[in-house]
């Protein structure tokens, strides 16, 4: 039992961090219907920006973490008018928009690569390793920081996409664009907010990844999990979104625990794959339609 | 109050406005007809800000009409847009409200909000129902009500009559009148010709992308090539 448990609160810790690249995922899909690939990439530089915070520029880790968060909306910010905003003017096709995506994340990917270099390099050791024990439990100091500053993210985001004027402006442009111009909403500005929100979400998802593991270059791959967590919750909903990523990294650590680290992704895929089957929308997902 | 002047728009390689000018005096209702595929639609989109103008240009109370949808909203044109396009997740209310997006003062939108109660009951029984499960004249009148919380003065409407039964087509004309006593001004794109022209003051025929005739509603309606062309027999456009 205590095993058990221990590894569930390891699953909500790294499941709670893929919620917050998959909300990511989820917000840009939700308002322009298209694969955001390109979110991989900025999650990597939200790790190098806060790599080089705290190292480099020696910061504070508030300060390192501001940094990397304020970087990675505006990187996300440049990402959607230099690739996406160029087809949205001309009413592109989707496929247009996930070549795109595609050659944005290369470019990010490779530009890490030629400029700072493929080797992973570990995050200086700022949260002391010892676990805290709660009963039987050894609770990680990182995981717990990890689990809580992705709840506080995602409580915030809901609170102000549900609760604000710019949030109900989301809303309705993700229920569809020309009914929320006709309200007299710049659906302009909203694509920009939300690529700003969803590249914050990367820079803490790609802080705290990058804590836990190391930084490098490839290091948005991880984002193809928190995808297929988004498709499993279902495309374009929040709370899919999030159920979905902590579903996966709770099934994720079991199978690792019990099973095998090999067979963790395999096993963890096949169970996801297994409900798309049966649900093809996702658990949370609405109706589907044929979008990329 | 809004003037068209010989506005060009295309599709690509499809040209759908080939100088097309029109004018809307305050207080009027003006309708365009035409057929399917006639360009009124565009037309609609053009002076929303949706479209670009190849050339041309649109004037609102005298000034260039911004060329950005949320601007010319804030400017006092709303648009019905064909389809109605409610939000089919929210309630009726907040339909409503989402029309009021850019107005602060909490009281003046209480009230429009009553008065466009007063002018749906319907809306009112239905307040918190989702909209997605209303039926399609109830969109049609929520599309007008939302329309109406942005509290423009001229109201663009887009086939409003379009799929519904007979006699709901009768209460959505009845409510256009009621919307001008209201204050308001319309421009009113309509397939079903005959209706249009009893509800307007003037018209427009538009055919392939021009204006073919123009004139008073009723020397329109008189006119014999419109009545081969548009009108037919009274009974099978009313429906
Ligand atoms: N999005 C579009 N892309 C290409 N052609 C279009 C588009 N919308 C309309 N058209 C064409 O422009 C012309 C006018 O269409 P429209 O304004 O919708 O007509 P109406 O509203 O009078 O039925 C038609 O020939 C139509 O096929
Ligand atoms: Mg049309």
């Amino acid at each position: 039992m205590t095993q058990f448990l221990q590894q569930l609160t390891n699953g909500l810790s790294i499941g709670s961090v893929y919620a917050l690249m998959a909300v990511g995922y989820s917000l840009v899909y939700s308002i322009m219907n298209f694969s955001n690939f390109a979110h991989g990439g900025v999650i990597m530089l939200g790790a190098y920006f806060g790599f080089f915070g705290l190292t480099t520029f020696k910061l504070p880790f508030a300060a390192a973490f501001a940094l990397a968060t304020a970087g990675t909306a505006l990187v996300a910010i440049v990402v959607e008018r230099v690739a996406y905003k160029p087809l949205r003017d001309r009413k592109a096709p989707f496929l247009y928009f996930i070549i795109s995506a595609m050659g944005a994340s290369m470019f990010l990917e490779n530009f890490v690569i030629a400029t700072i270099g493929p080797n992973p390099k570990p995050y200086p050791p700022i949260i002391p390793r010892e676990p805290i024990a709660l009963g039987d439990l050894a609770l990680g100091r990182l995981d717990l920081i990890m689990f809580i500053v992705s709840a506080a993210c995602l409580t915030l985001l809901v609170l102000f996409i549900d609760r604000t004027r710019l949030g109900k402006a989301i809303q309705a442009s993700a229920y569809n664009m020309k009914a929320s111009a006709l309200m007299g909403i710049n659906t302009d500005s909203v694509v920009i907010l939300v690529f700003a929100l969803g590249g914050f979400l990367a820079g803490v998802a790609g802080v705290l990844y990058g804590m836990k593991y190391m930084v490098y270059p490839t290091i948005g791959a991880i984002t193809l999990k928190s995808f297929i967590a988004a498709v499993f919750g279902g495309l374009g909903s929040l709370p899919g979104a999030v159920l979905g990523s902590v579903l996966l990294g709770v099934i994720e650590t079991l199978v690792a625990g019990y099973l095998s680290s090999q067979y963790r992704d395999l096993i963890a895929f096949v169970i996801l794959i297994g409900v798309l089957i049966v649900r093809p929308t996702g658990i949370m997902g609405k109706a589907v339609e044929d979008k990329a | 109050m809004l003037t068209v002047r010989d506005i060009h728009v295309s599709y690509g390689g499809i040209r759908a406005l080939k100088g097309v000018s029109l004018r809307v005096e305050k207080g009027e209702i003006v309708t365009i007809i035409g057929a399917n595929g006639a360009g009124k639609s565009t037309l609609l989109n053009a002076i929303s800000g949706f479209l670009k103008l190849g050339s041309g240009e649109i004037l609102y109370q005298d000034k260039l009409l911004p060329k950005r949808p949320d601007r010319v909203v804030k400017a006092g044109i709303c648009h019905v847009p064909e389809g109605r396009l409610v939000f089919a997740n929210l309630t009726v209310e907040d339909n409503l409200r989402m029309g009021a997006y850019l107005r602060r003062d909490k009281g003046a939108i209480a009230a429009d909000l009553d008065k466009v109660y007063g002018l749906f009951p319907r809306l009112k029984e239905r307040q918190r129902q989702i909209a997605g499960t209303l039926s399609g004249g109830e969109q049609q009148m929520l599309a007008m009500g939302r329309a109406l919380m942005t509290d423009g003065d001229l109201v663009l409407m887009d086939e409003p009559s379009l799929g519904l039964a007979p006699l709901l087509v009768q209460t959505v004309f009845d409510i256009i009148l009621e919307i001008r006593a209201l204050g308001k001004t319309i421009l009113l794109v309509e397939q079903n010709a005959y209706k249009a022209l009893d509800a307007a003051d003037r018209a427009y025929v538009l055919e392939q992308g021009r204006i073919v005739k123009k004139g008073p509603a009723a020397e329109v309606k008189a006119d014999p090539s419109v009545r081969a062309a548009y009108l037919g027999t009274e009974s099978n456009t009313a429906g």
